[in-house]
């Protein structure tokens, strides 16, 4: 193969980034063959140093290599080098620096790296603070870091046709990765920019921002407890690694929840399914590892305070991390196919992932089964007035919530198994996956809220005898009342359809009320309980917040068009509704009026006008939201719409574009909407009218219409009006404004006005035609109108004249008299801009035998530069620019030429009818009441663990100062 | 008997109530012929295919914004007129692979939610690349 010299590549990015990619990958593998030389030699502190020293140096390294790798991604990003593949994918010329994060961790790549990064940082931390963990620990994060770097890898291994790829680098050159003809030039690197793919405009979002790395420091700091669990099982210290995982589970329990929570915040601000969860299964692979983590946080307290569940608090941690690379194999692997809509695309790393799987599941069943009849378990059996008792229970209602959703989402899983196994396999799918998740977590729900509601006020190591009923009773009985009572208020509000529904709301308030009078009577005095409560607390107003939100949602959209046959679910599906502009559509308490839209860049924002109604059809509040679409770079396609909402603080009003007309879906659809008109010419001088007749069909009918037509041309104007003309400097514009009447059948006629317009910028032709809806009818300017209207200014013989006003010159043997400057020009050949100063200069045509005529060039200072509009007699031939003025002597300069005369202006007008109306828009309007009680909820349980980490590392620290 | 294993076991019966009726919510994908006889039970199914490219897709969001037809060629190869009670989903066309959910009518499968699979970006960017090389 000849070598071609390529020209404009950048190699030396390329070459630093394999190394660092090498680097980091060697690098981890020696630091966790090191460490584990180290945990192994723990009895010869001697030796155990060395292998330390080596691997924390190791270790470092790796880091160092991981950040050099990202530095020389985000290097080439910046510096748009779009001959490197990963670039070209996920760059444009038009990206704004502050999406290069989104572009970056868009690609699968970038997203195990911001991975890899967060496992660096959070495997620094454990080198400074773990102690005598720190050798078990980093050593199992580094054989994680091998095995994930192992994917960025790219290299082939073996001959020929059996070369295997190890990973996929993210920086390899397109060249590299695409066989292309392309690549044949040696200069290919300067056709690159304008093929750039560049992010996805549904991610050029600040969600898109802040979200991945919070999720991925979720996703990276579940590692952590697994470590610890490894290296309790390993070192047979079953005890002491229960106080460090404890504090990084809770760490990680509220990431990760906050990076859910964002997903879901995301979702319902920029995407539009029209809500915050829809059991999508990228959705619960990242929620499930939580669930479990959650349950494990319980067990481990448990296992703290009472030395019970340790087994237990082993199985959820190790579950946890192995959960989160369950969920990386369905969401990287291509397995979930159709059934999710954020799953990555394939990218043939199937088998490197079933190995990370794999090898991690087995390392935790190992080092289980080696230890488990040596760990602890005592003797006698907690007792069930015992809060450990219960909160075991709970989390075991955790794990089959977890362990429901795991099965529901691993149906894809299951089929491709099946497939293999029995190629007649018939895949499996479930009905209606979000009701299915809804009716059993329902229940799951009413359990855990009813749970962590009373065992609050049970106690460690209860004996069986001594429980004392009467304050506990006291205070289940003020939690039952406050929460019926809440309960029964709250049913006033919104409508919980199912008895079902109706406990869980109980359940919810069962759970605030409870912990309301947990942190008031026993949190103060005890500030690790205060982070419990606030837990508790905001789960319970999370679960008020989802019962009123989801199945309490109210679509204000309801479809106006009948149709038969459907049953009441179906009906509800039928939830767009279309809105012609100008035209106030009413439905349930609302009037929505679509008045118009704007396009900024590639975002188009449609104007819908809310009035809310009483009962009585009065207006009691008004507002305007503006959904908005996105199109693609080359407008060829809508690439995403984004709902708008009004927030009140005790509900959202949520609205969507549906759908636009087709020739405003994409260029190509406007293009084949004109062409497929049939415009007709009729020429006319201002006054005059025309008719005609055309016919049309009735669909599905034998029945034609004539209809007989009258256009009337009432003016025309040497600037444009019309209302989607936005003006600039330099344009040439004209517009006309006629009257159109159709006659049908003898039935009164319809007229309608109209405004057409047609504009020449910078040699460009644009076309504003009047669309008139009533009668389905396009009108617009010929682009003719242009060989009558311009005068090649080269053919024009211009005589430079001086003048004064009051004086009379000649031009040509035409007789012009100076009348008067004009400071405030209002004349139709010029349209004022804004900062304009203008000057118009009256010039009066005398010809002998025939009335005065007058011309007003006009002399404009606009953007520090000097301008004119020119002005012109047609019939006499004059053509007259006003140049200069000269403030001290009064003199102004024109430039005045006379040539043939030409006969008065006879307007092209191209009139086609059957032009259906596409000025209507189609949205989805829903209600979402007490949305704002899930979000405040939920931030509120994620404070509360944030809150037991903080106070548990603080406690640590005093007591550690009195020792 | 101690607690635990009471505990376990109540776990365990719970766990094949649960399988029990989560099975009743799960069924293959079907094809037209076998929608026809599930629909006299009145259920909803799953049924997987591929768009008809010659055959008329209508969505007239004037008449009705919240209706769709066309035709879907099911995994046997039968072709069968489809009512989608939505709007005319966006790169309907490109589909490569459409999942219906819905019920078999007498004239018509009457799907009230639809799922696409659309052609992954890598390939586009190979078509991409071709395209720009040989134009």
């Amino acid at each position: 193969m000849d070598s071609i010299n390529y020209i404009g590549e950048h190699l030396l990015p390329r070459q630093l980034g394999h190394f660092a990619i090498l680097l980091s990958f060697v690098a981890a593998l020696v630091s966790a063959v090191a460490y584990f030389m180290a945990t192994q030699k723990r009895n010869q502190p001697l030796v155990a140093k060395g292998w330390n020293t080596l691997a924390r140096g190791a270790f470092l390294t790796h880091g160092a290599a991981v950040f050099t790798a990202i530095g020389t991604i985000f290097y080439v990003m910046l510096n748009k080098y779009y001959e490197f593949q990963y670039v070209q994918a996920h760059v444009s010329e038009e990206l704004q620096p502050r999406y290069v994060f989104s572009a970056f961790w868009e690609g699968q790549e970038g997203s195990f790296l911001l991975w890899m990064f967060w496992h660096v940082v959070l495997g620094t931390v454990i080198l400074f603070t773990a102690k005598k963990w720190e050798s078990p620990v980093l050593s199992v994060i580094s054989s994680v870091q091998a095995v994930i770097g192992s994917m960025l890898l790219g290299v082939y291994i073996g001959f020929g046709d059996l070369a295997i790829k190890f990973g996929s680098n993210p920086l390899l050159l397109l060249r590299e990765v695409f066989d292309a003809p392309i690549f044949k030039q040696a200069d290919y690197v300067e056709l690159l920019p304008q093929i750039a793919q560049g992010l996805n405009p549904s991610l050029q979002n600040y969600w898109m921002t802040i979200h991945p790395p919070t999720l991925f420091l979720g996703f990276a700091s579940t590692v952590v407890p697994f470590a610890f669990a490894i290296a309790g099982l390993w070192t047979k210290d079953h005890k002491n690694w229960l106080r460090p995982a404890l504090h990084w589970t809770l760490f990680s329990t509220a990431v990760l929840g906050t990076g859910i929570l964002m997903g879901g915040a995301w979702a319902y601000e920029a995407l539009n399914f029209g809500g915050y969860w829809a059991w999508d299964p990228v959705e619960n692979t990242s929620l499930v590892p939580w669930i479990i983590l959650v349950a494990g946080l319980h067990t481990n307290l448990i296992a703290k305070s009472t030395g019970q569940g340790i087994r237990a608090t082993y199985i959820y941690y190790l579950l946890g991390f192995l959960l989160i690379v369950y969920s990386t194999f369905l969401t990287r692997s291509g397995i979930l196919g159709d059934t999710s809509v954020h799953a990555f695309t394939e990218m043939g790393l199937e088998s490197q992932l079933l190995f990370f799987l794999f090898f991690f599941i087995g390392m935790a069943v190992v080092a289980l089964i080696w230890r488990w009849r040596g760990i602890p378990v005592p003797q006698k059996e907690e007792a069930t007035s015992s809060k450990e008792f219960w909160m075991f229970i709970g989390s075991l209602t955790l794990l089959m919530s977890a362990v429901l959703i795991t099965g529901a989402t691993s149906l894809p899983v299951v089929n491709t198994i099946a497939e293999a196994i029995d190629p007649a396999w018939l895949p499996l799918a479930l009905d209606d996956p979000e009701a299915h998740h809804n009716r059993f977590q329902l229940y799951i729900g009413v359990f855990i809220g009813l749970l962590s509601g009373f065992s609050q006020f049970l106690r460690w190591r209860e004996k069986s005898g001594s429980f004392k009923w009467k304050p506990f009773l006291i205070h289940l009985s003020v939690a039952i009342v406050g929460a019926l009572a809440l309960t029964a208020l709250t049913l006033t509000w919104i409508d919980a359809r199912t008895i079902g529904y109706k406990i869980l709301v109980f359940s919810g308030w069962f759970t605030v009320v409870s912990n309301l009078d947990y942190l008031i009577s026993f949190a103060r005095k005890d500030l690790k309980a205060a982070g419990s409560a606030v837990a508790h607390f905001g789960f319970g107003i999370m679960i008020i917040g989802i019962m009123a939100s989801g199945p309490n949602q109210r679509v204000i959209s309801k479809n106006t068009f009948l149709m038969e046959g459907l049953t009441a679910d179906e009906e509800l599906k039928r939830t767009t509704l279309l809105l012609f502009k100008d035209q106030p559509m009413a439905m349930e308490n609302y009037r929505l009026q679509y008045t118009g839209d704007t396009l900024v860049d590639f975002t188009r924002t449609f104007f819908v006008d809310y009035e809310k109604l009483d009962a009585d059809g009065q207006v009691t509040e008004t507002f305007k939201l503006e959904p908005t679409v996105l199109y693609t770079r080359e407008f060829d396609d809508i690439a995403i719409t984004n709902p708008s909402t009004k927030r009140y603080w005790n509900k959202d009003i949520f609205t969507v574009i549906m759908s636009l007309p087709q020739e405003e879906t994409s260029v190509q659809a406007k293009q084949e909407k004109e062409d497929s008109l049939k415009y007709r010419l009729h020429e006319l001088y201002p006054g005059n009218n025309v008719s005609f007749y055309d016919t049309t069909q009735l669909s599905d009918l034998d029945t034609n219409f004539v209809d007989d037509y009258r256009l009337e041309l009432l003016s025309f104007s040497r600037h444009a009006k019309h209302p989607d003309y936005i003006p600039e400097p330099n344009d040439l514009g004209i517009s006309v404004d006629f009257r159109i009447q159709r006659s049908r059948n003898r039935r009164k006629p319809i007229v309608e006005t109209g405004q057409a317009a047609i504009i020449l910028r910078d040699g460009l032709l644009y076309q504003y035609p009047a669309q008139l809806n009533e009668i389905n009818t396009r009108v617009k300017i010929d682009e003719s109108i242009f060989d009558q209207l311009l005068v090649d200014e080269n053919t024009l013989d211009y005589k430079e004249i001086k003048v004064k006003p009051g004086e009379t010159f000649t031009v040509d043997g035409q007789e012009i008299f100076f009348a008067s400057y004009d400071p405030k020009p209002e004349v139709d050949h010029y349209l004022p801009m804004k900062d304009d100063i203008a000057v118009g200069a009256q010039l009066v045509l005398k010809s002998e035998g025939e009335e005065d005529r007058m011309i007003e060039p006009i002399f404009v200072i606009r953007d520090k530069q000097a301008v004119r509009a020119r002005d012109e007699d047609r019939e006499l031939g004059i053509y007259a620019n006003f140049v200069n003025l000269d403030p001290q002597t009064n003199i102004g300069t024109f430039f005045i030429a006379k040539a043939a005369p030409r006969p008065e202006l006879n307007v092209p007008l191209a009139v086609a009818t059957k032009s259906a109306r596409a000025d209507w828009i189609s949205l989805q309007a829903i209600e979402f009441p007490g949305i704002n009680l899930f979000w405040a909820g939920s931030i509120l349980m994620l404070f509360g663990l944030a809150l037991s980490m903080i106070f548990r590392l603080m406690q640590k620290r005093s007591m550690r100062v009195v020792q | 008997m101690n607690k635990t294993s009471i505990i376990a076991l109540i776990m365990a019966i719970l766990a094949l109530v649960i399988f029990y009726q989560v099975s009743g919510e799960v069924s293959p994908y079907v094809n037209f012929t076998t929608a026809g006889a599930t629909a006299e039970e009145g259920g909803k199914v799953k049924i997987v295919g591929q768009l008809v490219k010659e055959k008329p897709m209508v969505w007239e969001p004037t008449n009705d914004p919240n209706y769709f037809s066309f035709f879907l060629r099911d995994q046997e190869g039968l072709e069968q007129k489809v009512v989608l009670l939505q709007g005319k989903p966006q790169d309907f066309e490109m589909s490569e692979q459409i999942v219906l959910t819905g019920r078999m009518t007498e004239e018509h499968f009457l799907a009230s939610e639809v799922q696409l699979k659309c052609p992954s970006k890598y390939k586009d960017e190979e078509s991409f690349l071709k395209d720009i090389s040989e134009g």
